[in-house]
């Protein structure tokens, strides 16, 4: 068993890098990159040269390419010592064509040329553009720089090894001197005063302040020791990770009184143990400086409501766990009494959620529930209402309860017409009894199979139910990325969904193996 | 007793007696003709609900294919008119006429809403239809050859394992951003992996026939594997195959609206762009016409294809046909 389902996880990683190298092609390669500008304004304020060079510097944001300039490249030469600070002020003032470059700056534009050239990149010059009198024109200023679009294998190789980062003391460079690096353990974590009993381990040297602590939040202890980066976002959430998208709490800020390492105190919304390492912050900023003792200054805050994938689980868990438990024994009970009334009331609600398309019936239990009921109909993370809850879960229950009842009427019908079943009433069992002891262990087998790819998806969310009711939950992440060319969560999101797949299809399979012990799948048993 | 035998024309010593022979009689097949599809449709128009629902189907497609024929259709002829727009029926009755145009009312953009809605319903029932003729038809033969050959069935599970894997959106947005949103954009977006699910379906149905004793036994005779696919398995998926259309065509009309209504549908005022472009006067007094209609003729389309095709399903199982 363990072997074989080592084997089933390699497969399922090999599909999943597949897939994100096919998703990777598609929107790096095979879309209109200009699309991203189409309601860019500060593109439309751009004009010639700017307007080029514009591109580009988005395009390597948007991570289509690299993209090098030559004021970059020489910047480069005298960070490394290569060239002293008079050589580079001279070498980097370009000519407004290249005729009218100064010989030190040919000779390092030639330099820049060849050095990028072999590495397989794209230099291009522009000359300035000037206008009559010999004024440049708007944005014609001459420009310099080499691109080059990253090849498919080596985009891979950087997201999947930038997947996982693991914190260590050597995380600030060395040259930045922040006192003995290390980890210390303490039973009295310093954020709640240092008088309180909480463990933690607290770094220094390493990203995060906090490695490892408790704290009064599911699940209660927490580490930052491992995480995730499944791709940085452009323009959704900018410059915050997918990941993060996904699970950083929303909502109003919470407020309480929070004791500052340097004891300063004050009403504020800071998780300190988010603390992160910002090289310089305090020397730069007065208000750090008065709260902190040390450059880990960047904290995030703590909100009232829940994450993204929160709301979607919470939703769509209890939606899934109301589908299982009305859908199956009215499957059943249809079963039982096939072709009597309950039976076909039974099968015209079936048909009605199968041919009616979803956003109708979801607009129908909105307006139901809304005007008969007189529930709210739409989300409101600041509200203590559960009952905003109903609606959304509802409307995710009722259909996949239609389908649920579908299948187990199917199974059950199809399991009382087998010959054990003739057997056993040929033995004078009960209906019940055979209803109950022998057709239902069988038809449940390939629902059971389904349990953990339902549970699994909740996380996904669900895109019209969370858009008509206004959830701020994760279902449209992915539309919106598509909508906005952000890349980066585009990325994200299909391995997130890719590896969800992966793990349901394999728990479903562990699941029917445990639950029907005829099932087995190691090759020994067989 | 012996009365009763009298009666019959025999002798008592004689229980048996000779019957004359007739070449024309012997000639005669005691079992009745048996046709196909003469039987599926007797089947089929035995229960009268069905005759009913065909002739709603029926009807509404052909309404839908030649009333915007029929009648000149410019969404945009009252856009100058501020006073033509959002109008609930009696209003729009007031202020147009008593005529079949009013009486839905109009849209936002002053549009009669009875012309819109069949309109988009044509474009609508086109998608669905061409799309689940070209899926069918790819996935039932790539479904058979998967199902038959062991080898192609070892690549097509990583295919399927893989391509399965990306969003269906992701795949959609990125053929409207390579073409334009037209018409024939969404039929290649909707046919280019939506053949998949299907070949997959028939595969597994062709994996449980093909190992069946009669199929054995075919081989064994030599029958070769086209004939066995032909005679033995084909006629066993017409059902299977019915059944499949009659999910397919709504579930496409479905997801036309699902498209529409997370901004990547057509272009063209589909009942998907229709549902999409009123969603805010669902809660707008007085504007919940525009809104509701198409809601409820793209589901009564849905409806009827879906019912039509089951009961249609269930007539060419030839275990019905007693």
């Amino acid at each position: 068993m363990g072997k074989y389902l080592i084997k089933r996880l390699l497969h399922g990683l090999l599909s999943i890098i597949v897939v994100v190298a096919l998703v990777m092609v598609m929107i790096y390669s095979m879309l209109d990159r200009n699309l991203v500008f189409a309601s860019d304004s500060v593109y439309q304020h751009q004009g010639s040269n700017s307007k080029v060079t514009y591109m580009y510097s988005k395009w390597e944001e948007y991570g289509y390419l690299d993209y090098v300039t030559y004021a970059d490249y020489i910047n480069e030469l005298a960070r490394s010592g290569e060239i002293d600070d008079q050589t580079r002020e001279q070498a980097v003032m370009l000519g407004r064509t290249p005729k009218d470059d100064s010989e030190q700056t040919s000779e390092y534009v030639q330099r820049f040329v060849q050095h990028y050239e072999s590495q397989g990149y794209t230099v291009r010059r522009l000359n300035a553009v000037v206008r009559a009198g010999g004024r440049l024109a708007d944005g014609g200023q001459q420009a310099l720089f080499a691109h080059r679009d990253l090849p498919l294998f080596q985009r891979l190789w950087k997201y999947f090894t930038g997947l996982f980062q693991v914190d260590s003391i050597h995380y600030v460079p060395e040259e930045q001197d922040i006192g003995a690096r290390g980890l210390t353990f303490t039973l009295f974590d310093p954020a709640y005063g240092g008088t309180v009993f909480s463990p933690a381990i607290i770094g220094n040297g390493t990203q995060h302040k906090y490695l490892l602590y408790f704290d009064s939040q599911f699940p209660f202890l927490h580490q930052n020791i491992l995480t995730i980066q499944l791709g940085t976002s452009y323009s959704v959430n900018t410059g915050i990770d997918v990941f993060d998208t996904m699970t950083l709490s929303q909502g109003s800020y919470m407020q309480s009184t929070i004791t500052y390492p340097s004891g300063h105190t004050e009403l504020s919304a800071d998780d300190l143990h988010t603390a992160t390492y910002v090289y310089g912050s305090r020397a730069s900023s007065p208000l750090l400086a008065d709260r902190f003792h040390d450059d880990y200054t960047n904290v995030s805050t703590i909100r009232s409501g829940m994450s993204k994938l929160g709301y979607s689980f919470v939703i769509g868990v209890i939606s899934v766990i109301m589908a299982y438990v009305l859908g199956l024994p009215i499957g059943i009970l249809m079963a039982r009494k096939k072709d009597k009334l309950i039976d076909k009331l039974g099968t015209v609600y079936i048909i009605f959620i199968i041919a009616v398309p979803s956003l109708a019936y979801i607009f129908l239990f909105k307006a139901i529930g809304g005007s008969l009921f007189g529930l709210p109909t739409t989300f409101n993370m600041e509200s203590s209402n559960k009952l905003m809850y109903v609606l959304p879960i509802v409307s995710l229950a009722l259909p996949s309860m239609a389908n649920l009842m579908k299948w187990m009427r199917r199974y059950m019908i199809d399991q009382s017409n087998s010959d054990y079943v003739k057997f056993a009433r040929s033995g004078g069992l009960s209906e019940g009894e055979i209803f109950t002891r022998h057709i239902m262990k069988n038809a449940a087998i390939p629902i059971v199979h389904g349990i953990p790819s339902s549970v699994l998806f909740s996380l996904t969310g669900a895109i019209i139910t969370e858009r008509v009711y206004v959830v701020p939950g994760a279902g449209n992440l992915l539309t919106e990325a598509i909508n906005r060319y952000d890349n980066g969560v585009i990325i994200g999101v299909t391995l997130f969904y890719a590896v969800l797949s992966v793990v349901a299809i394999i728990l479903g399979d562990v699941l029917i193996a445990t639950v029907d012990p005829r099932i087995s799948f190691s090759t020994k048993d067989r | 007793m012996s009365k009763d035998l009298e009666k019959f024309g025999l002798s008592n010593e004689e229980l048996f007696s000779f019957v004359s022979h007739s070449d024309v009689e012997s000639e005669k097949i005691t079992a009745p003709r048996y046709s196909y599809w003469h039987s599926v449709f007797r089947v089929f128009f035995r229960n009268k609900l069905n005759i009913v629902i065909l002739s709603v189907l029926v009807l509404l497609v052909a309404f839908a294919y030649i009333y915007p024929t029929v009648v000149h259709y410019n969404p945009f002829a009252n856009l100058m008119d501020p006073a033509a727009k959002h109008l609930s029926p009696s209003r729009a009755i007031e202020y147009f006429g008593a005529s079949i145009h009013s009486i839905l009312g109009t849209g936002a953009a002053g549009e009669p809403t009875f012309d819109a809605i069949w309109n988009g319903a044509r474009i609508s029932i086109s998608l669905a239809f061409i799309c689940a003729a070209i899926n069918i038809t790819i996935g039932v033969i790539v479904g058979s050859i998967w199902g038959f050959s062991k080898k192609v069935d070892v690549v097509m599970m990583e295919v399927y394992n893989i391509l399965g894997n990306i969003p269906y959106i992701l795949f959609i947005s990125v053929m409207v951003m390579l073409f334009t949103a037209s018409f024939w954009t969404i039929v290649l977006a909707l046919t280019i992996t939506g053949w998949l699910a299907i070949a997959y379906f028939i595969r597994t149905q062709v994996v449980i026939i093909r190992d069946r004793e009669y199929n054995l036994a075919s081989r064994c005779l030599g029958t070769s594997t086209i004939k066995i696919a032909m005679k033995n398995i084909l006629p066993f998926m017409t059902s299977i195959i019915v059944t499949l259309l009659a999910t397919e065509i709504p579930s496409y009309i479905s997801y036309e609206v699902f498209l529409s209504y997370i901004g990547m549908g057509l272009s063209d005022m589909s009942l998907g762009r229709l549902i999409f472009a009123a969603e805010s006067a669902m809660v707008t007094p007085g504007w919940e016409f525009e809104f509701w209609s198409p809601v409820a003729i793209a589901s009564i389309i849905t409806i009827v294809l879906y019912v039509v095709g089951q009961n249609l399903g269930d007539a060419s199982d030839p275990r019905t046909h007693m």
